[in-house]
């Protein structure tokens, strides 16, 4: 075995985080690790990634006892991490940080740039990752930045590589370029650790899968043997179903109207309309313009042409602001940096897109903001001690709630969803799935972009197709995966709406 | 809690360690001459804290104070009556700090350089209008507002708490405030909300310039002359206050009554040292040894937490 974890536990505070964790990876296996959020993963292989001390417990690593107090130790015996969050250098290039630590040198300590330029297109090319060796990180998406970490955790020849959650923010073509580099390393003898919200992709790649629940390993052992109704069952610990079907209904009135709006180069003639009571789904590869045409059409990067009508009403967007005020909500890509406000109260979240509402004269009205906070909770079912605790101490799930809160006291009408179930579990991804069904209900029009083709399918009323900065095609919510993957991927046959031409 | 608690229980330590070290600590000229000697600092403090908890920060405070008490006493050398003059002063202080708010804003650079340059250019501006020489015919009166008592309590203190309730009220009470935390812990997602981010850091700036106004004048009231080289180095012992007391450089974080706490440590520190006979230089190097100390028990406080 190479590495074993038997009974460990882990106490944050006052939180168990770990109290029964147990893991076993051979060589040359790819171990699936399942759960929630809040389950336990994490900690898990942050104990084994050195970058957590376990409480109790024993870990054998290649079968000696092992406790690794800081990553450089577990590095040095060769575990490797890709992160969820990006740990990387953002002013360095792409090359410099696939081999920062580990310089390639030249005599009297200077460092080989030449050399390790070489080395990193050479890696670059032999998995078609879409990098250059010389771009700055900082200008990457959260895709590209992904990818820069497999190729760091590749080049630095480890034994074990632990993958926390590499396709969240992942396409389709990506996510298949993941799975290719995982089956290579299961060749090569290696053993992988992969924590993924996906159930889709379980079969694809696992050998075998640990599933922990409130900090405990329920589950270990082969998965083709497991159905998926029975991994939630475990994951969950009561029967949800996984299949989320929304019925569409009739729409009203048009809310928005987007003509010709253009940002160049991802934002190309866009022009496509929403009703109340419609979600539309946005599918496209990573690159597309998907998230590029949210951010232009809420004015934080603000549009070079183009016209857009909500309500009826003609409004220019330059700003945030102006999009706010005529009703339009983004539920962000990066919860965590532009969705939240991590280190102030939920309740202060929740009101800040709208504090007019609760102050006069400037001056705000605390049992007033009191009640909207309570008011949103219980409704949004969101699972909080107080409206006094952190945003940030919240579960993925519960997070986005308060994004989704802040707008709906917001009186928002038009709400785009930048993936909006990125890195929650299953049981909150529903959850989200039925606000948004509510939102709609009560006459909201909701476009949804996301990656995630399956969820746009349950979900969407109609999915618009982008490619290279433009609309492609606009198919039926009753499309196949594979009609949506073709629109996105190729460059010709794709069915063109009256709308999306 | 008592963590966060530990600033004010060091005042209070140091409160009864000094009044037993030292026989002339706990009388009323000297507890009223650590007051009007804090109230300068304390005063900018205030402002200080809005824009440490905006993200943001302020070095040319210490310059703004010198041009306001120059242009506000020029003003009634001048002949203008007292409450004009400290108009004058109060408003030069508010045209500053706007100044710094709309480069560090409209220009997109990083506070800590543009206020490194304001700091250059207003001290220079003073220099050059006063000609490097100080405006000594101020009326008598004027005296009041640095060294005058009403019902037996110093003036400044009355100024002090009225402007420290006022930032209490608009940091913990208004928009204004609300917006000022959102800011500085994420201005990302205040942006994307639709905040007027630009606005907002604009009308901090402006306020904290306006108390530096104010505090210029009670220098100005207290040295009675309109001095060029005023406020030198007060930057550092304002910032100083407000970390102490709490306040996060990396924003977000800060209160008033830390700030306050934060200044009068550092006032009975140095009128201690005074009593005490301990040498100027060995102060300075007390007070650098405190702010340190006060960060890293405020990170290990946030360590725990985290």
């Amino acid at each position: 075995m190479l590495l074993q974890l038997r009974a460990i536990r882990k106490r944050f505070g006052g939180v168990a985080a770990l109290s029964d964790g147990n893991l076993t990876v051979a060589p040359g296996e790819v171990h699936l690790l399942l759960g929630e959020n809040g389950a336990g993963k994490s900690t898990l292989v942050k104990i084994v990634a050195g970058m957590v001390q376990r409480d109790a417990g024993e870990m054998l690593w290649q079968g000696r006892p092992a406790r690794f107090e800081r990553p450089a130790d577990a590095a040095a015996n060769g575990i490797a991490m890709v992160h969820q969050e990006s740990l990387l250098a953002p002013h360095l290039s792409v090359a410099e940080n696939i081999f920062l630590g580990r310089e390639q040198r030249l005599p009297l300590g200077m460092v080989n740039r030449r050399r390790m330029r070489e080395q990193a297109a050479r890696l670059i090319e032999e998995h078609h990752f879409p990098l250059q060796p010389d771009w700055r990180v900082e200008r990457l998406s959260p895709a590209g930045k992904q990818l820069v970490e497999i190729c760091r955790a590749i080049q630095h020849g480890s034994s074990l590589l632990i993958f926390d959650e590499p396709t969240s923010s992942l396409s389709e073509a990506e996510t298949r370029e993941v799975f290719g580099i995982v089956r290579r390393l299961r060749q090569r003898n290696m053993g992988v650790i992969y924590i993924t919200h996906r159930l889709e992709e379980l079969r694809e790649v696992g050998d075998r899968v640990t599933i922990l629940r409130d900090g405990e390993t329920v589950y270990g052992g082969p998965c083709g043997e497991l159905s998926t109704d029975r991994i939630i069952h475990y994951m969950v610990g009561r029967e949800v179903t996984a299949i989320y079907k929304r019925t569409p209904q009739p729409p009203g009135e048009e809310l928005l109207r987007v003509e010709g709006l253009t940002r160049k180069p991802l934002v190309n003639q866009i022009s496509f309309s929403l009703r109340a009571g419609e979600i539309v789904g946005l599918a496209g590869l990573v690159g597309a313009g998907r998230t590029e045409l949210c951010r232009t059409l809420f004015g934080i990067e603000p549009a070079e042409a183009g016209r857009v009508r909500v309500g009826g009403r003609e409004v220019r967007i330059r700003h945030p602001r102006d999009a706010v005020r005529a009703g339009l909500a983004l539920i962000p890509e990066d919860r965590q940096r532009h969705g939240l406000t991590a280190l102030l109260p939920l309740t202060y979240n929740l009101t800040s897109a709208n504090l007019g509402a609760v102050s006069r004269f400037g001056v705000l009205r605390a049992a007033a903001e009191r009640q909207a906070s309570a008011d949103y909770i219980g409704r949004l079912r969101i699972r909080a001690e107080s409206g006094r605790q952190l945003a940030g101490r919240l579960s993925g799930g519960n997070q986005q709630k308060v994004v989704i809160a802040k707008w709906l006291f917001r009186q928002a009408r038009v709400f785009l969803f930048d993936e909006p179930t990125r890195g929650i579990d299953v049981g909150a991804k529903v959850e989200v799935f039925e606000l948004m069904d509510e939102l709609a209900r009560a006459g909201a029009a909701i476009l949804m972009v996301s990656s995630e083709l399956l969820e746009l399918l349950q979900v969407a009323d109609r999915i618009m197709v982008m490619r290279q900065g433009r609309l492609a095609a606009e198919l039926p919510g009753g499309a196949t995966q594979e009609q949506i993957m073709r629109c996105a991927a190729l460059e010709t046959e794709s069915a063109l709406s009256e709308e999306g031409n | 809690m008592i963590q966060r608690l530990l600033p004010f229980l060091t005042l209070i330590v140091l409160f009864i360690a000094l009044s037993f070290a030292s026989p002339y600590f706990l009388t009323y000229t000297n507890l009223s001459s650590v007051v009007r000697q804090t109230a300068v600092i304390n005063t900018m403090a205030l402002g200080m804290t809005m824009i440490i908890i905006a993200g943001g920060i302020d070095l040319s405070v210490g310059a703004i104070l010198a041009f306001s008490g120059l242009v506000g006493t020029m003003a009634m050398e001048a002949g203008l009556p007292i409450p004009y003059g400290v108009a004058v002063g109060l408003v030069a202080g508010l045209f500053w700090g706007t100044v710094n708010g709309l480069l560090a804003t409209r220009l997109n650079i990083a506070p800590f350089i543009v206020t490194l340059g304001t700091l250059g250019i207003v001290r220079g501006i003073t220099l050059i209008i006063s000609n490097g020489l100080p405006v000594h015919k101020i009326p008598q009166q004027f005296s009041f507002l640095g060294e005058g008592n009403l019902l037996g309590v110093p003036f400044v203190l009355w100024m002090l708490v009225s402007c420290a309730l006022l930032t209490h009220l608009i940091l913990e009470h208004t928009r204004m405030g609300r917006y000022a935390f959102a800011i500085g812990s994420n201005p990302e997602a205040a942006f994307y909300t639709g905040i007027p981010v630009a606005f907002h850091t604009t009308a901090v700036y402006a306020y904290s310039g306006l108390l530096c106004g104010l505090a210029g004048m009670i220098e100005a009231s207290r040295l009675m002359t309109g001095q060029p080289t005023a406020g030198q180095g007060y930057e550092l012992q304002v910032i100083a206050a407000v970390v102490i007391g709490g306040g996060s450089l990396r924003g977000g974080e800060g209160s008033v009554i830390g700030t306050l706490i934060g200044a009068f440590i550092m006032g009975l520190l140095s009128n201690g040292s005074d009593l005490l006979g301990i040498s100027p230089y060995l102060q300075q190097a007390i007070i650098g040894a405190v702010i340190i100390l006060a960060v890293a028990v405020d990170e290990l406080r946030k360590r725990k937490l985290g």
